[in-house]
């Protein structure tokens, strides 16, 4: 798509810069209250430190699973005559809309200890969801699944199946058609929905806390170090919400022109 | 599914759409602000908030205005009401948050002892874990949850029982039952409050109150507040708390 060489009108420049503060101004406000002389003290404490560990590997984790699960799925909903497709369209959105304390409530219906699945999987395996690290990757995954699903499915929908038709009149199987030519094209949509994926299963707090519970070092990630530290000592709560705000730009930032389309 | 082949019929019903839940919220708004400017608003810890129920029709029967009840960890409420949160009346389950309210949001009047509380330990009324003695608080086999530090069912929890290999820690003793209502932990660190009013949890095992306990204080933060405040210095406020199973006087020190 070519860009217009006008300026814009004056309206819509002035509504859009009304945005920008309206998103920029809550971290300008985290950022001038932001404790710096004692930030390597508050930043060193192992409270923080673990709060941290468990962010990044169950964030990482339940990323990888959303890739997995995710893939195919989206593949599934753009590409295949499933039965009941909106239905199933609307079921993987859900999370996206659903508080997530209802996500994280209908989670222990379902996986806690005396859940639909969850008893069977204490009485059988022994394994206990709850209060894991198991858990919170589960609530993770659950409220980020959805936003990879949306990104790749659009993606796949919105680029015409012609190459991987005609490598297959050619001659080429299924599983190298998706190999050598869906894949290399669904690659950068494939990035964006993971750096989505990623930052939502960052941020999570309510399925969180609903289902995983609160424990230094298993399930208490950064966000919900940060609403614990808010009412005791709401310095390292600010310590604790830099530190998020740097994760999530790290990551976030270097990728969102090549991942997100630009046009 | 195909892209939509009329793009540009879309958005105004969108927009119609929107303009229409923002009417119906405007409508809801004007009216319901009527009904809020009579009642009066309780912050509320959440251990006090099932008698808060009763209070409020015995308040009334004073005629006294509706109650508005916002219930929490107090710790959390303080941290509301310290950012502003208008609030007639606070209920803390820590008289020391009070000290910590910001100058202009100073109470303006204040009832210590309001009543007191002891912890116990509670399991789910068909104690699958078979929790018998306070050494079972020890076991690692089975899920032990209690409230947050900072909160102060958490404090007093530490205070009471010190270093437990404790599972999840809540951000409210309320968070606590409903994780032994559920079932999902095996013994939960609670008021015997929570155990008199829940027919779903019952105490693990029988021992006199113990402290340190909890000591409850109103606050009242406007002229209306104070009112309140007044009522619950009553003998029908005081037997309501005490038919929910709260101490007028501190419990029996305990040897810790």
């Amino acid at each position: 798509m070519s860009r217009t060489p006008n300026r814009p009108p004056q309206s819509i420049l002035v509504v859009a810069t009304l945005g920008i503060a309206f998103l920029a101004l809550p971290v300008v406000g985290l950022l001038q209250r932001a404790p710096w002389s004692s930030l390597d003290d508050l930043l060193g404490r192992r409270a923080v430190l673990d709060a941290l560990r468990v962010s990044l590997t169950v964030s990482a984790v339940a990323a990888a699973i959303v890739v997995v699960l995710g893939t195919p799925l989206a593949w599934i909903l753009a590409r295949v005559d499933i039965p009941l497709r909106r239905l199933v369209r609307a079921l993987v959105v859900l999370p996206m809309v659903l508080p997530p304390v209802v996500g994280g409530t209908a989670l222990l219906f379902a996986l806690g200890r005396r859940g639909l699945v969850g008893q069977w999987l204490e009485r059988w395996f022994d394994l206990t969801l709850p209060f894991t690290m198991a858990g919170a990757v589960v609530a993770a995954t659950f409220v980020a699944l959805p936003f990879y699903v949306v990104t790749v499915e659009g993606a796949l929908r919105t680029t015409a199946d012609d190459l991987e038709q005609m490598a297959g009149t050619l001659g080429a199987s299924p599983l190298t058609v998706l190999r050598r030519i869906t894949l290399p094209r669904l690659l950068p949509a494939m990035g964006a929905g993971l750096a989505l994926a990623w930052a939502r299963a960052l941020g999570e707090f309510g399925a969180t806390i609903t289902f995983a519970g609160n424990l230094p070092g298993h399930t208490r990630t950064l966000p919900l170090a940060t609403f614990q530290a808010l009412e005791s000592d709401p310095e390292a709560a600010l310590a604790l919400s830099l530190v998020l705000l740097a994760v999530s730009l790290t990551v976030l930032v270097p990728t969102r022109d090549r991942w997100l389309p630009t046009r | 599914m195909n892209r939509p082949s009329h793009p540009a019929r879309r958005p105004p019903s969108a927009l119609s759409g929107l303009m229409l839940l923002v009417a119906v919220a405007l409508l809801a708004g004007s009216c319901s602000s009527g009904d809020d400017d009579e009642r009066l608003t309780v912050f509320v810890a959440s251990s006090l908030a099932d008698v808060l129920g009763d209070l409020g029709d015995a308040w009334k029967s004073f005629g006294g205005s509706e109650l508005l009840e916002v219930v929490g960890g107090s710790n959390h409420l303080a941290a509301q009401l310290r950012d502003g949160a208008p609030a007639d009346v606070f209920l803390t389950a820590d008289a020391a948050l009070l000290d910590g309210l910001s100058p202009d949001r100073a109470p303006i009047a204040v009832l210590n002892r309001l009543a007191t509380n002891h912890l116990v330990v509670a399991v789910p009324a068909d104690d699958p874990a078979g929790i018998r003695s306070p050494a079972d608080l020890q076991r690692t086999d089975a899920i032990l949850v209690a409230c947050a530090s900072g909160v102060p069912c958490g404090d007093a929890t530490i205070a009471r029982y010190g270093d437990l290999p404790i599972d999840s820690y809540e951000p409210s003793v309320r968070a606590v039952v409903a994780r032994l209502t559920l079932g999902e932990a095996d013994m939960g660190i609670v008021y015997a409050t929570d155990v008199a009013a829940e027919p779903r949890i019952t105490a693990a095992w029988n021992e006199p109150p113990a402290c340190p306990c909890i000591t409850y204080a109103a606050a009242a933060m406007t002229d209306r507040g104070s009112e309140f405040l007044e009522f619950l210095e009553t003998t029908t406020a005081q037997g309501v708390l005490a038919a929910h199973g709260f101490a007028p006087e501190p419990a029996p020190s305990g040897s810790q």
